[in-house]
């Protein structure tokens, strides 16, 4: 099975964004993690390998330097929904980025994504299915 | 026509203004509960108190079918989501957004906004045009704004090379009121002449300069 090396560009270094930005700098894939404030890089683990960039991460200058031409994959990773849908989209239709996930908190952005195949992450219907897997209710 | 106005605070309150002024049905969605309770008394418009970037806010507002949708809020990815959401939900086919970085322009009219416009943007290709006459045409306002001094060199392509003050049509806002030839200063008469290489000190009104400018140099002034 040949596993080529990724290059994926997380924007936002939230819980989830350094979280993922850790376990896939383990499994060898090059990663480069945006974001606006220096302290939230933070959050990543000790044994990162990747690149950080401070910035924001709908600008388009900072993105062609980080190499969002190269990558295979984009991860939406902030607190914001509308900066999330924005870079989706930036990634998807400019970039042609093959990969896009965006994280979205509220589930009616989902119309701002549509269309162009943008893999939506909704941590709140997450939660419920969580919630429906570990309580003892019969739904 | 019928205008939706979301977020912005001083800049939505010019636009207000301007809009009512000439006639048009106004929706105006702001976050900002003191700066609706001002809307409210000043305008007689509908004001809907809420993010207009939330889909159950939009739908309070009744714009459905509206023609322009104005989007003002600080952010683009905001801006850019209340253009999307007015466009694909609401019917709304023109949709302006003011953005901070010049960039978002040509990415906003790829994501399918009308129009965006960076303060920004247009002051650099403002800047940008004025470079390329700048070695051409220097200005200095006196008298707050109320008169410019127009300092002009004059090459042999300069229609006024080689014509005669009293040829030239100035109008009355304008006068020729020094020509610096070489080392030479020359208090111009009707019959002074005018040649390549000179350098005209003109006086004007703001308003004539560029009509003036133009006449001199020979080519139209943004």
């Amino acid at each position: 099975m040949w596993n080529r090396k990724k290059t994926i560009i997380i924007a936002g270094c939230s819980r989830f964004g350094a979280g993922l930005a850790g376990e896939l700098s383990e499994h060898g894939d090059d990663v480069i993690i945006i974001d606006k404030d220096n302290d939230a890089f933070r959050k990543l683990p000790p044994n990162f390998s990747g690149f950080q960039i401070v910035g924001n991460v709908t600008d388009p200058d900072l993105l062609e330097d980080a190499g969002i031409g190269n990558a295979s994959v984009v991860v939406a990773a902030t607190d914001d929904d509308n900066i999330n849908c924005m870079l989706a989209q930036m990634a998807r239709r400019i970039y042609d980025v093959g990969e896009v996930f965006a994280r979205l908190n509220d589930t009616d952005k989902e119309h701002l994504i549509g269309g162009l195949n943008i893999k939506a992450i909704y941590p709140a219907r997450l939660s419920i299915e969580k919630f429906k897997e570990l309580s003892s209710i019969a739904f | 026509m019928r205008i939706a106005v979301a977020g912005g605070k001083t800049k939505a309150d010019y636009l207000i203004r301007m809009l009512l002024s000439k006639g048009h049905e106004l929706v105006v969605i702001n976050d900002d509960r003191e700066y609706c309770t001002y809307l409210c008394q000043t305008h007689r418009i509908p004001v809907i108190h809420g993010d207009p970037c939330k889909l159950y806010v939009m739908d309070e507002a009744g714009i459905d079918g509206f023609d322009i949708m104005i989007a003002l809020k600080p952010s683009d990815a905001d801006n850019l989501a209340i253009c999307q959401t007015a466009k694909r939900i609401y019917h709304i086919r023109k949709t302006v957004a003011v953005v901070g970085n010049p960039k978002s322009v040509d990415i906003f009219k790829r994501l399918g906004v009308s129009t965006a416009i960076s303060a920004t943007y247009m002051i650099a290709g403002y800047i940008e045009q004025m470079s390329t006459v700048e070695s051409l045409v220097n200005s200095l306002p006196l008298d707050q704004g109320n008169i410019v001094i127009n300092e002009l060199m004059i090459n042999q392509n300069s229609p006024v090379a080689g014509r005669k003050l009293c040829d030239m049509e100035l109008g009355e806002d304008a006068i020729i009121c020094c020509i610096v030839r070489g080392s030479k200063i020359i208090v111009p008469k009707g019959q002074t002449g005018i040649q390549a290489n000179d350098k005209l000190l003109v006086l004007s009104t703001p308003d004539s300069q560029n009509r003036v400018i133009g006449l001199i140099m020979g080519r139209e002034q943004a």
